[in-house]
């Protein structure tokens, strides 16, 4: 290991990074307010899809076999779909249990004894593995013999479908713009050093640096931002993970909010990652641009 | 060494800076190039370290296809070529020892290589002394001895050299040329683009006259201006009396 020639490389870094620090600063700070934003986004997002989610998995679509079939044609249908990759769980509601079920859930409302004859058929409840195939499962049951009617909440469904669907495509534009504007900044930083330094960048191609020595400097002065920008966004988003969150739960106990899932460690790390990852990109760019001049 | 066929530069704006030059520049020679401002000195020299790639033609530095060379082939080039400048590029901030210093260093050399070259080039060009010192406190002379170091700290075989001595006086150019012919009595090729006719004239080497992009003449111990065929006028007492004459229209004097 040669260490003086470390100690020169690092420097180097450090005379770029001084160059210009009110710019250093903003570059830092913009990266800081998209990594927080990023990661409230990214945080909020799983945590309504989990909710959405669990309401989504709630969802039953009720089968109602016709007056003509028999047990034996509920039992036929019920291992149909049990083999359909579709479909999570069935289970066979015989009509006796269904006015079972029924005068359990009306009892205080109305006087149940009146119910003497079961007006129910037979009747299969299906969960299906993900909320987008509801319809098109529903649909082919209902095209399925002997059954008479297929019911299951599809406003409820789709709404949240939508809603689901648009909150990640605005979710994706927001993350595009913020790390758009982050490598813009980052990228202008780059650019100023490089032209307070822009003696030394001659004097290096007329010696005959390589293109790769010299751009290093720069692209660690674009790492350094991004990753300071992340740490301190880390640091300002556990303080909200830590201290405004929970009191955000105890304010909404109502809202079934939970964070159970996301692995906090990983998260950070990404998010980190995005911020080195902008900063190096947005660096390469600009030196790039630079030296081919 | 250097050699250049059939070499045609056109800028962009339509300038023909150079136009059909056919050069050969042996290794360990020393070479003046002249004539007046823009008639293609520059341009030349930059063909020579691929700062500037020629329109058609072929430019041939130490056996290498310059006019051809990848882009990630320059640095190699130019780590064969010293360049050194009218105004000596010297960086401000960093003292003579890290300037020298710096062209091994960005180059990835070796510690252990640093400490021993840049001492011995220091030594070579009379600045061990002052080696501490930045650029602001040192003479032109010794800026420009500095900038040599710096161009000599990686062993080039050729010396470019584009107007030494336009920014220094009398004094300091005799000294800058004794240099720059000791560098190369250790078999570095020379070459110096220079309107000085007083140095030109003293040193008595091969003379390349450039014209609008021509070559109007070439001759060996040739003088700054074209050689008569007078009898007499190129023996001792003639050449006195030119150089004596000359300085009238030497740059240094007349401006």
């Amino acid at each position: 290991m040669d260490w003086g020639k470390v100690r020169f490389f690092l420097s180097e870094v450090r005379n770029n990074f001084t160059r210009n620090i009110v710019m250093q600063l903003t570059a830092i700070g913009t990266v800081t307010i998209m990594i927080v934003l990023l990661g409230t986004f990214l945080f909020t997002q799983e945590t309504v899809g989990k909710i959405g989610g669990d309401m989504v998995r709630q969802i039953e679509i009720s089968v109602f076999m016709s007056d003509k079939a028999t047990p034996a044609d509920s039992r036929a249908l019920m291992l149909a779909l049990r083999a359909d990759p579709q479909v999570k769980t069935v289970v066979y509601i015989p009509k006796s249990e269904g006015l079972q079920q029924m005068r359990e859930r009306l009892r205080g409302q109305i006087d149940t004894t009146l119910l003497t004859t079961n007006p129910l058929p037979d009747a299969l409840r299906v969960r299906i593995a993900t909320p987008e195939t509801v319809h098109a499962v529903a649909a082919r049951i209902a095209k399925m013999p002997n059954v008479a009617n297929v019911e299951y909440q599809r406003d409820a469904v789709e709404r949240l479908l939508r809603l689901t669907d648009v909150m990640g495509k605005i979710g994706l534009g927001f993350i595009i713009l913020l790390v758009l504007t982050a490598a813009i900044i980052i990228s202008n930083t780059i650019r100023l050093t490089v032209y307070a330094r822009r003696r030394e960048i001659a004097i290096m191609q007329l010696v005959g640096a390589s293109s790769t020595y010299i751009r290093l400097p720069f692209i660690c002065e674009g790492f350094i931002d991004g990753f300071l920008g992340a740490v301190l966004a880390l640091i300002l988003l556990a303080i909200g993970r830590w201290q405004l969150w929970p009191k955000l739960l105890s304010a909404l106990p109502f809202i079934p909010l939970h964070d159970a899932g996301i692995d906090l460690g990983i998260f950070a790390l990404q998010l980190l990652g995005v911020g080195a990852a902008v900063g190096i990109i947005a660096s390469w760019i600009s030196v790039g641009r630079y030296l081919r001049t | 060494m250097i050699s250049l066929r059939g070499v045609t530069l056109i800028y962009p704006n339509g300038t023909r800076a150079l136009d059909g030059i056919d050069l050969e520049i042996a290794k360990g020679s020393f070479v003046f190039l002249v004539g007046h401002s823009g008639t293609g000195k520059s341009s030349l020299l930059r063909l020579l370290y691929r700062e500037q790639l020629p329109s058609s033609g072929a430019v041939v530095v130490d056996s290498i296809r310059v006019d051809k060379l990848k882009r990630s082939k320059v640095p190699a080039l130019r780590r064969n070529v010293g360049v050194v400048f009218q105004d000596f590029k010297l960086l401000g901030e960093k003292t003579v020892w890290e300037n020298v210093a710096f062209a091994l260093q960005v180059t990835g050399a070796r510690t252990r290589d640093v400490m021993r070259q840049v001492p011995r080039v220091l030594d070579l060009v009379g600045l061990a002394h002052k080696s501490r010192v930045f650029p602001s406190e040192l003479s032109g002379g010794e800026q420009q001895r500095a900038a040599i170091a710096r161009a000599l700290v990686n062993n080039p075989k050729i010396l470019l050299c584009d107007e030494p001595s336009g920014n220094l006086d009398p004094v300091n150019t005799n000294e800058i040329m004794d240099l720059l012919h000791r560098i190369n009595l250790k078999g570095t090729t020379v070459v110096i683009a220079t309107h000085n006719a007083l140095v030109v004239d003293r040193m008595r080497r091969r003379v390349i006259r450039l014209e609008h992009g021509k070559i109007l003449a070439d001759e060996e111990r040739g003088f700054y201006h074209v050689t008569t065929t007078e009898p007499g006028a190129n023996d001792d007492a003639g050449v006195a009396t030119r150089v004596n004459n000359g300085l009238g229209q030497s740059p240094l004097f007349s401006e």
